[in-house]
């Protein structure tokens, strides 16, 4: 038995498949591309795989992790990218194949990339610069138990802000993992509670799935 | 400006499951539209969830896009949420496919499988910007509003929003219909040239071209026919169904739809003849598919789909004459393959322990089954040939392999039905108990479940029992409010059907084209989705029925004469009239009639195709 660890992209129309969804989409993938795909044992067994990370509906990645063991010990990586790719939905593809090196718990952040559409590029990047240079970013966050307010400050990476024609796009890594996970969301509602001036974030894209020392998780 | 998918993108977050809205689908099939002749939306009248579990669009789909030139879409009713933002967004309605928008189509096909879904036919139209009248339609040759399904057999309540009604099976047909169209279109025919011509093709009906005037006591008087239309329109069948087209692909949906699985049709049409079930008369002559196409049909679409359960589709799969051999094949290709196999529709008279045993290797769910009488008397009048004794002899097997709930599904309001055939439902429920109790090594651990659920007798078209009425609610009530009091063990669960549902499908179902308006009127204030309890609202359609002059009663609670021209005399299913006058007299005596495979009771169907069916 070998334990892959696919990286596919998530694109155009397949963004606004939700992570339930994906899960039975990957099982008929796998079943279509008659991989030797392990199955667990026990009394109901079905074939064994996992995402590293779930991915909110309606943004694009470039970088999702899928693991999963095949019984084949020979097949080439390159086959196994093949055989999926010949039987993914439109907008998923993928990118490469390779075995697991790094345990799962070793994902510490993610990378993503978006736009805010405006009509006041200047107002909305002076926001953003006030907003990310403040002492502390309070959101309220959905919890399990309910209502949490956070400061997610100590843990936001601005890794670019710039300025185009019609939009302020931004580059940024949030926690990701197995222990706190922030998506771009929670920073777009904060900003969206600092400045009046209208936007839409658009093209919210994850390009990267990281180790704490910023290294690509492998 | 931004294309109609950037418009439906902005929005598509603030819906519930986007991916209904998007299409993309793996199966389903994208063309180059500037290489295409003919394009045709097949839209179901209600959402993606249910739309989706088809399976005759699936068929049709697949074999029109087998055509080069012609490309088949997708299209659904948007759930109410979708809806609003359509509508305030100036998103006309779209198929999944292109995601252009139906009104450039040349054909608009919906398929007609419940009538409570009339409305939203008129409501999708809207959306598409269609005209919801045939009448106000271009006289260009595009924008062929056209229908099918088992609706179709009386369609006269929706005569005035169709140009085109498909009757029977559509596999021929329908390219006969766009092979026509795709003819005359390069020839720069109008719209009403192509409709007098369509309507030579055998199968296809344009009700503009019927003309109905009425008695005074409200019934039909005569009928006329115009534009050399004939007399009688007779549905299609396919004469040989085992090199029947069969899609060897389905579009695999992301979310969830109601029939998540392959469907594998294994027969056509029904022996039985329970004379309250259109289906066992519209889709005559009883045609099996061979186990060689079952099992080679079942692995092609397993492996195209990637789904991991196949079910058989049939009116009554145990009836195949090669059940056993053919269960025994799928079995060993579907355990291999880690399939699991479902087998709805098996018959309590011919399940045998054999079966049994191949059902529990597949899965141990819940047991069903459609007794539909309480007492044996009853079950005579409508046909239904199962006795007493087969029902606990199955229940007996079912129980010693290791079943506990068993489901049994009865109708109520049945012709001729008394105060004692209620209470024989409890009586019954109450005896497969007893039984229950009596089987020394019967399931330990937990005790025995009997849900019963009742719906109300609808008469139909096309059936025996389409000149019988309805019950009135007040007698329906009295009959629910009997069951409840006579069934007295906890053991026995009871559900019903809301008998207003029932009265306004009896009403569409029987109805003429008189209808059309109330329909229309019940659409504009705001009647849609009629057959999702939450959505369905009466008391609007009783307003929209006072609105337009009609009677409910005239058509729910009046006896139809033999004699009387029904709605749908012109339409021609290949059993006779005479059959059904036959079959009624004999329900009132409460006689049976054998099966078709027993002997033939000469419906008229052998006739018209020119064989014997057996």
């Amino acid at each position: 038995m070998i334990r892959v660890r696919a990286t596919f992209e998530k694109k155009g129309r397949a963004k606004y498949i939700s992570h339930l969804d994906l899960n039975r989409c990957m099982l008929r993938t796998f079943r279509r591309s008659r991989l030797p795909i392990w199955y667990t044992e026990g009394f109901n067994p079905h074939p064994y795989y996992s995402f590293a990370l779930a991915l909110s509906l309606g943004y694009e990645s470039s970088c999702e992790i899928l693991d999963f063991n095949l019984t084949d010990d020979d097949i080439s990586m390159e086959q196994i990218r093949d055989q999926l790719n010949a039987v993914m939905p439109e907008g998923m593809s993928i990118v490469s194949v390779a075995l697991q090196e790094q345990k799962i718990t070793a994902i510490a952040k993610a990378k993503y990339e978006f736009s805010l559409k405006t009509e006041d590029v200047d107002g909305l990047f002076e926001a953003v610069c006030q907003l990310t240079a403040a002492p502390e970013i309070l959101i309220e966050k959905k919890t399990k138990k309910g209502m949490k307010t956070v400061d997610i400050k100590p843990d936001l990476e601005v890794l670019s802000c710039v300025k185009t024609d019609d939009s302020v796009d931004m580059t940024m890594y949030l926690p990701a993992g197995t222990q706190t996970n922030y998506n771009p969301s929670l920073f777009i509602e904060a900003l969206k509670r600092v400045t009046e001036i209208p936007f839409e974030s658009e093209n919210i894209r994850r390009t990267a799935i990281l180790c704490a020392d910023n290294t690509l998780f492998k | 400006m931004s294309t109609l998918k950037e418009k439906i993108e902005k929005h598509l977050l603030e819906v519930q499951k986007p991916s209904r809205y998007i299409g993309g689908e793996v199966g389903s099939v994208i063309k180059d539209k500037s290489k295409v002749d003919v394009r045709f939306a097949f839209c179901f009248p209600d959402t993606y969830d249910i739309g989706m579990s088809h399976l005759g669009m699936k068929i049709l789909y697949s074999l029109t896009n087998e055509r080069e030139n012609y490309w088949c879409e997708r299209c659904f009713a948007p759930g109410l949420d979708f809806e609003e933002i359509m509508r305030k967004n100036d998103i006309p309605l779209y198929a999944l496919e292109s995601l252009d928008p139906i009104k450039d189509f040349d054909f608009i096909g919906f398929t007609l499988q419940y009538e409570l879904s009339y409305t939203g036919v008129l409501n999708m139209l809207d959306l598409a910007g269609i005209p919801v009248f045939s009448k106000d339609r271009t006289e260009e040759l595009t924008q062929i509003v056209v229908a099918g399904g088992p609706c179709v057999c009386n369609p006269e309540p929706l005569a005035d929003f169709f140009d085109i009604f498909i009757l029977g099976e559509g596999e021929e047909v329908n390219l006969e219909l766009m092979d026509l169209y795709w003819e005359m279109k390069q020839q720069g025919a109008k719209r009403m040239d192509f409709l007098r011509r369509a309507a030579q093709i055998p199968g296809v009906y344009v009700p503009q071209f019927y003309h109905f005037f009425y008695k005074e006591d409200g019934t039909i008087d005569r009928m006329e026919v115009t534009d050399g239309a004939p007399e009688k329109v007779t549905k299609r069948i396919i004469k040989d169904f085992d090199k029947v087209y069969y899609p060897d692909n389905f579009v695999v949906p992301f979310t969830e739809i109601v029939h998540d699985r392959v469907s594998v049709e294994v027969l056509r049409g029904c022996i039985r003849g329970c004379r309250f079930c259109q289906a066992g008369f519209i889709y005559r002559p009883f045609r099996e598919k061979s186990t060689d196409t079952i099992v080679s049909e079942t692995k092609s679409l397993c492996e195209n789909t990637g789904y991991d359960e196949v079910s058989l589709a049939s009116l009554s799969t145990s009836d195949h004459s090669e059940i056993d051999p053919m269960l025994t094949r799928l079995i060993k290709y579907t355990e291999g393959e880690r399939v699991n196999l479902s087998l709805p529709s098996l018959r309590v008279d011919n399940f045998s322990e054999s079966l049994l045993n191949k059902i529990k290797k597949v899965r141990k769910s819940g047991l069903t089954f459609a007794a539909e009488g309480g007492t044996q008397r009853l079950r005579d009048v409508i046909n239904k040939n199962v006795s007493e004794e087969e029902i606990m002899s199955t229940c007996r097997i079912a129980f010693e392999g290791g079943y506990s709930a068993v489901k049994l599904y009865f109708m109520m309001g049945l012709p001729t039905e008394t105060d004692e055939d209620i209470v024989g439902i409890a009586e019954l429920a109450q005896r497969i108990i007893d039984l229950f109790y009596s089987i020394e090594d019967r399931p330990r651990g937990k005790g025995v479940q009997i849900s019963i659920s009742c719906a109300t007798f609808v008469p139909k078209p096309f059936t025996p029992f389409q000149f019988e009425p309805q019950d009135t609610r007040e007698m329906i009530e009295h009959k629910q409010k009997l069951l409840m009091d006579s069934v007295t063990s906890r053991k026995v669960k009871v559900s019903y059907h809301d008998p207003n549902v029932s009265m306004l499908e009896v009403i569409l179902a029987k109805g003429d084209r008189r209808l059309c308006k109330s329909i229309y009127t019940a659409w504009k204030k705001g009647c849609k989705f009629d057959s999702w309890s939450e959505h369905f609202r009466f008391n609007l359609w009783l307003e929209a029925f006072a609105e337009c002059g009609i009677d409910p009663a005239f058509y729910a609670n009046r006896r139809f004469d033999y004699d009387e021209i029904l709605p749908w005399d012109h339409l021609d299913y290949l059993v006779s009239k005479e059959f059904f006058i036959r079959e009624n007299k004999t329900a009132h005596k409460a006689v049976t009639t054998p099966n078709c495979r027993e002997r033939c009771s000469g419906c008229g169907v052998n006739k018209a195709v020119g064989r014997d069916c057996f």
